[in-house]
């Protein structure tokens, strides 16, 4: 099953009305020297990733939002190559989060769709796909650096460094709780749950915050979490932590950490549709709870430092037309977008390996959280993940709200070790896995 | 100590009811018309959809909701014994190999109707009675536990005190039989496919409101109710009622004491050892096994 449209799916009409109303807006006037009329052919980017199924909530709000992006370099006239003006077309292929039909869908989209690049959510489908880009040279990107290996040469993880960054959470709860002094942990047992685990424990021992007990691993396929909320409050946490769980989970154990009457701090990798939370339990009992992922109407993002065209008015646009449904992933894959368009103007081509070598040449990338460098050898055996600043977001008053930008690597320099001796304990090292 | 195993029987007691639900109703469509019907748990996932397009879509209250998820799904049920497996009848696979299209039929449907995101119902009630800071039984759940006794003695009582009733287990017995003492299976099997299907829908109403609502949550629960008829003996009511209660506590206190993965391979432990130990399971007939 496939999806296939045009940047924007719109029809001429619609693309003139949406442009001119862009122009009214002054939106992209400022940015641009002229509106130049996109003369060279179109250059089609891939989107491989789940659009349907229960993984579909971190692929699905991405593709979204690539059409929001693809809309507006569109009516700025497109990409330029070599002084020749290109429109961009996405061309979406639904892998159902299954690696044969990852593998079927990125053969389709290289061969058949004769597309420039590749964005994958990555994990459990990154497997069937490898031998694909081993054998064409495509370059593939990643939301999930733990597809990094050696071998992946033509893999990038430009986005997000999962679950890498989640240690500045639990570094930012340390310096502004200090009283919180332990800590529970449960996650899913999957390719997603583990590594998140073995990241958040070096976390949480750097911060000098000990485990009442080991990690309490869940089959993906629960859907009573009333067992596993008993079992984690049991002896009265500080904190609990959710991990990197699928928001299919946060929500129903969340729930029953209210239910239960559970009053201490939570904290999470994603909290996606977190006003459904509240609806769910009170604004009152998710005050303070600390992720890694903001509304992109947040007023830190209009920093100089970000490297995102106008998040606001991107994050307005999107709930415009998803209403309800802005998650984790809906900046990523454009963000990606924003590095591969940048790259492949710098090397006046489109060609898989001409923007490989643009975008990690000097060894720094314009990450949208700021200037970050290529980086990951230690950890995937590969410079291929674009780490630096990530935010943490705290809920007050029933609104997602960047606290502080705090630095990955000043965190790796400082605590690797501890990192690399955890990720290996569960096996998630890149010579392990 | 004692508070977490109170709190942890009554998380039980929970898991116990609405798997009780959808575990007799599969029984009773087996037990009746001998096929095994895969899309079971599709049946319990509709019953959560009516939630979420009556309750959570147009506000309807939930009480009117919930007698008609077990009414629509019930039809579903109906429709399916129509279409499905009356054309069938002759060929117990080709009805299992059917019900596993219809599975994927109604995933389909149901991901083109209401997108393919997780649905989260708003509570019914936040209500929690309290019996200490650590033993909790929020109100939503006392009412699935309820509702689920409520359903199963009406089903007793259908059962054992009705015509209709004494029809279905004459069929379940010997539908040769029955046939010739002037019961019709046709009808019979319209029946036992309301109520199966009903009691599937039901427990999806019930549950609707305190779990993630997808396309995709039928599996987990059709697992765990093949479990549970296995356990108890492939056609016996009582003994998926009584199989569903000690799975249900088995699994939780796994969960709740070791992990969730860990109660997992316990339940299909169980199912292995009742197997090699009671091939016909702890209520089963030589018979229907």
């Amino acid at each position: 099953m496939f999806v296939e449209f045009k940047a924007g799916g719109h029809t001429r009409r619609k693309f003139l009305k949406s442009a001119s109303a862009m122009a009214g807006l002054g939106l992209m006037g400022a940015h641009l020297p002229g509106r130049a009329a996109a003369d060279g052919h179109v250059i089609k980017i891939g989107f491989l990733a789940p659009l349907t199924g229960p993984v579909a909530a971190w692929g699905k709000p991405g593709l979204d939002g690539c059409r929001i992006w693809a809309e507006w370099i569109n009516a700025a006239g497109g990409i330029n190559i070599g002084g020749k003006m290109h429109p961009v077309e996405f061309i979406g292929y639904d892998n159902e989060y299954d690696p044969a039909k990852a593998r079927t869908g990125a053969t389709k989209l290289i061969r058949e769709d004769g597309v420039k690049f590749i964005m994958m959510l990555g994990g459990d489908t990154w497997p069937g796909v490898q031998p694909v880009a081993e054998r064409t040279g495509m370059l593939f990107s990643t939301l999930l650096p733990s597809d990094l290996g050696p071998d992946t040469t033509t893999l990038i993880a430009p986005a997000e460094v999962h679950p890498i960054y989640n240690v500045t959470g639990v570094e930012w709860l340390a310096e502004n709780k200090p009283e919180l002094k332990t800590a529970v942990m449960c996650a899913q047992d999957d390719a997603l749950g583990l590594p998140s685990v073995a990241t958040y424990l070096a976390a949480f021992e750097a911060a000098g915050i000990s485990m009442q007990h080991d990690p309490l691993l869940f089959d993906p396929a629960t859907t009573d979490f009333a067992p596993v909320v008993t079992r984690l409050i049991s002896d009265n946490p500080d904190i609990v932590c959710l991990d990197t769980c699928y928001s299919d989970y946060v929500h129903p154990i969340t729930e029953q950490l209210f239910q239960q009457g559970y009053g201490g701090q939570i904290i999470s990798c994603t909290a996606d549709f977190y006003d459904q939370m509240i609806d769910r339990t009170s604004a009152e009992f998710l005050e303070g709870f600390v992720f890694q992922f903001p509304d992109f109407d947040d007023p830190a993002l209009n920093q100089p430092f970000i490297n995102f065209n106008d998040p606001n008015k991107f994050f307005e646009v999107y709930n415009e037309r998803h209403p309800g449904e802005w998650g984790a992933v809906s900046w990523e894959y454009a963000s990606i977008m924003d590095l591969w368009k940048s790259a492949a103007e710098g090397a006046g081509s489109a060609e898989p390996g001409d923007v490989l070598a643009a975008m990690t040449g000097d060894g720094t990338g314009a990450h949208a959280f700021g200037t970050a460098e290529w980086w990951g050898e230690d950890l995937f055996g590969i410079n291929n993940a674009l780490v630096g600043n990530w935010p943490v977001v705290v809920i007050e008053g029933g609104k997602a709200r960047i606290k502080e930008y705090k630095s990955i690597p000043e965190w790796y320099a400082k605590h690797g070790e501890l990192l690399k001796k955890h990720m290996s304990a569960y096996g998630q090292m890149w010579d392990q896995r | 100590m004692i508070e977490l195993l109170a709190q942890t029987g009554l998380n039980s007691l929970y898991a116990a009811a609405y798997l009780s639900l959808v575990a007799v109703g599969l029984v009773l469509i087996f037990g009746v018309m001998g096929v095994i019907n895969f899309a079971h748990g599709e049946l319990f996932m509709l019953g959560a959809y009516v939630v979420v397009a009556l309750y959570s879509g147009f506000g309807v209250p939930y009480i009117l909701v919930a007698a008609i998820g077990l009414i629509f799904v019930g039809c579903i049920g109906i429709l399916m014994e129509f279409t499905i497996f009356r054309p069938l009848r002759d060929s117990p696979l080709g009805g299992l190999v059917a019900s596993i299209g219809f599975l994927l039929i109604a995933q389909a449907l149901v991901s083109m109707g209401f997108g393919v995101r997780m649905e989260h119902v708003p509570p019914v009630t936040q209500e929690v009675i309290v019996f200490s800071e650590k033993v909790r039984l929020p109100l939503q759940r006392l009412f699935v536990i309820l509702a689920a006794v409520m359903f199963l003695s009406l089903l007793w009582i259908f059962l054992r005190r009705t015509r209709f009733g004494w029809a279905l287990r004459a069929s379940a017995q010997d539908a040769e039989a029955a046939a010739l003492q002037g019961i019709s299976i046709r009808q019979t099997s319209l029946i036992a496919m309301f109520v199966g299907a009903g009691l599937a829908g039901i427990a999806g109403v019930l549950t609707a409101p305190l779990i993630s609502v997808g396309p995709h949550m039928g599996h987990a629960v059709i697992v765990a109710a093949f479990i549970v008829i296995i356990v108890g003996g492939i056609g016996s009511l009582e003994g998926a009622i009584v199989a569903s209660v000690a799975y249900a506590f088995i699994h939780t206190i796994v969960t709740t004491f070791w992990d969730g993965v860990i109660a997992d391979i316990t339940g299909l432990s169980l199912m292995l050892l009742v197997l090699i130990v009671r091939p016909t399971g702890l209520f089963g007939t030589t018979d229907r096994a």
